[in-house]
């Protein structure tokens, strides 16, 4: 019985450690999906003049992961009744979504920066804001890539020791 | 209540509730409350920043918050920024982007086909317009079909089995653009004239067929190739060279340089019919852009409208080369069934 608890500790502990590396990881991934995003929504907006919610009708069935459950619901959105511009359809997109996402604060004020100008300026600045937050989104999976390399097996192996350590704690 | 709005729909052919979803949320809970006679009438609504909520129908008037009419601006809702703002984005899709070229030349189309007229601080480089900027007023200028309107006309405009090279002349409001487009329908489905009548439509403004993207959202009749959003001069000739029509139609001539192409259409054996802004025949005859076709009896006939009696008076009909009356008693123009 003795045995079988100490193992529990043990794995739950590598569990703890697992998940929070894979985070890091997640975190990289949903930041590449989000530039995938933006780089379509760039072209959609330069070369074919979509309008937003056939622009995001579009993404969506291409994207993948979390990213393109954000982007219908923000057409969803405003297709709605509800009168929403553009910017207030992305922030609430955001706010009901980001529970699912293993993103950051700073990553987020990225995203939620980019509404501003969603849909109210000509092509030129739609794209120039577009290709800004790809920029900013890019620097910010570079300094996810190199957190998660370097804290990836940190995490996995805090994980293990922590519940190694319970157990020599507890027995 | 239902039965009222069907009543309007089949007087206006489309229902003028259509620019709903398009008005920012606060405005479209005043209009859901206005009453259904002035539904009924409602030509314009104005939208200025910081101004109260204008309307205009058989009269100028005011809307409350509450959705009362009334003719003291004081009691009016005053408009504010963030609602020509929710507005512009309903109406541009969220997506501006997408309406540079309307943004450019100062109003945009809806579904329904009606126009949005737009004003405010404009963007200019080199001396020239780039495009409205900020907007901070709206002129909603609601489609309205009146079809068979054209149906007392047609004996006058339609002889020997061809439409009589026809001017229709009035101040703005007055309807001509209404009776242009019952015109063309009626030749277009060649209703009470035997057949059919191929028509050449240029659009320059979609105000004729309110096309959106291209698809007229107003019936311009089966027989009608329309050429939208094009200029005048260019989408003349390039009917004439591709479609064939047997008539020519188009909005509103009169600009410098119009008078040049429009002489070529008259001589080269096609049908005409257009519009202009002019109060009456003494007007067409001393107007800078339009006293040629007058003087040289290039048009057989001249419809003249007024809101004298409301929006689409006629005023009367005139021989363009005898110049004499053919119809003089004023009256309104009303639908006619078939």
């Amino acid at each position: 019985m003795k045995v079988f608890g100490a193992l529990l500790i043990l794995f739950s502990g590598a569990a703890i450690g697992w998940i929070y590396g894979l985070n890091l990881r997640r975190r990289e991934k949903q930041l590449g999906e989000f530039i995938q995003f933006f780089q379509w929504l760039s072209t959609e907006v330069q070369y074919s003049a979509l309008p937003l919610p056939e622009a995001y009708a579009k993404i969506a069935g291409r994207l993948k992961g979390e990213t393109a459950g954000l982007v219908e619901c923000c057409r969803e959105f405003l297709e709605s009744a509800h009168g929403m511009t553009g910017d207030e359809a992305w922030q609430e997109s955001i706010n009901a979504k980001r529970e699912r996402f293993s993103l950051n604060e700073e990553d987020w004020s990225v995203l939620v920066d980019f509404g501003r100008t969603l849909g109210n300026t000509d092509r030129e600045h739609q794209v120039k804001a577009i290709t800004q937050t790809t920029n900013r989104l890019e620097l910010r999976q570079q300094e996810a890539k190199i957190n998660a390399d370097k804290n990836e097996r940190i995490y996995r192996y805090m994980g293990v020791a922590a519940g190694a350590i319970v157990v020599l704690f507890i027995y | 209540m239902e039965e009222e709005g069907d009543e309007i729909q089949e007087r206006y052919g489309k229902r003028p509730r259509e620019i709903l979803p398009f008005l920012a949320p606060r405005l479209r809970r005043i209009f859901e409350k206005l009453t259904e006679d002035w539904w009924a009438n409602l030509e314009e609504i104005r939208l200025r920043a910081g101004k109260p909520l204008q309307i205009s129908g058989s009269t100028l008037a005011f809307l409350t918050s509450d959705g009362a009419v009334s003719v003291d601006p004081k009691a009016g809702y005053v408009v504010t920024e963030d609602d020509i703002y929710r507005t512009i984005q309903l109406i541009g899709g969220n997506s501006l982007y997408t309406l540079e070229a309307e943004l450019k030349e100062g109003f945009i189309t809806i579904p329904g086909g009606h126009r949005i007229g737009l004003s405010g601080e404009c963007l200019s480089a080199d001396g020239r317009l780039v495009r409205v900027q900020k907007i901070t007023s709206l002129n909603i200028r609601l489609a309205k079909e009146l079809i068979g309107i054209a149906h007392n006309l047609m004996p006058y405009l339609y002889t020997k089995d061809r439409l009589l090279r026809t001017l229709i002349l009035s101040p703005p409001q007055a309807g001509k653009t209404t009776l242009l487009r019952d015109i063309i329908r009626t030749l277009s489905n060649g209703e009470g004239i035997g057949r059919p009548i191929k028509v050449g439509l240029v659009d320059e403004r979609n105000e004729i067929s309110g096309a959106f993207h291209g698809i007229p959202q107003l019936d311009i009749g089966v027989s009608t190739d329309l050429l939208c959003g094009c200029p005048k001069k260019d989408g003349v000739f390039l009917l004439l060279r591709s479609m064939g029509p047997q008539v020519i139609a188009m909005d509103e001539i009169g600009r410098p340089g119009d008078i040049e192409f429009v002489e070529e259409i008259l001589n080269s054996g096609v049908g005409f019919i257009s519009t202009a802004h002019a109060w009456s025949t003494q007007d067409l005859a001393v107007r800078p852009g339009l006293r040629r076709i007058w003087r040289r009896a290039l048009v057989e006939r001249v419809v003249i409208l007024s809101r004298r009696l409301g929006s689409g008076t006629l005023e009367g009909i005139w021989d363009g080369q005898s110049k004499e009356p053919l119809c003089t008693e004023a009256f309104r123009l009303e639908v006619k069934a078939e």
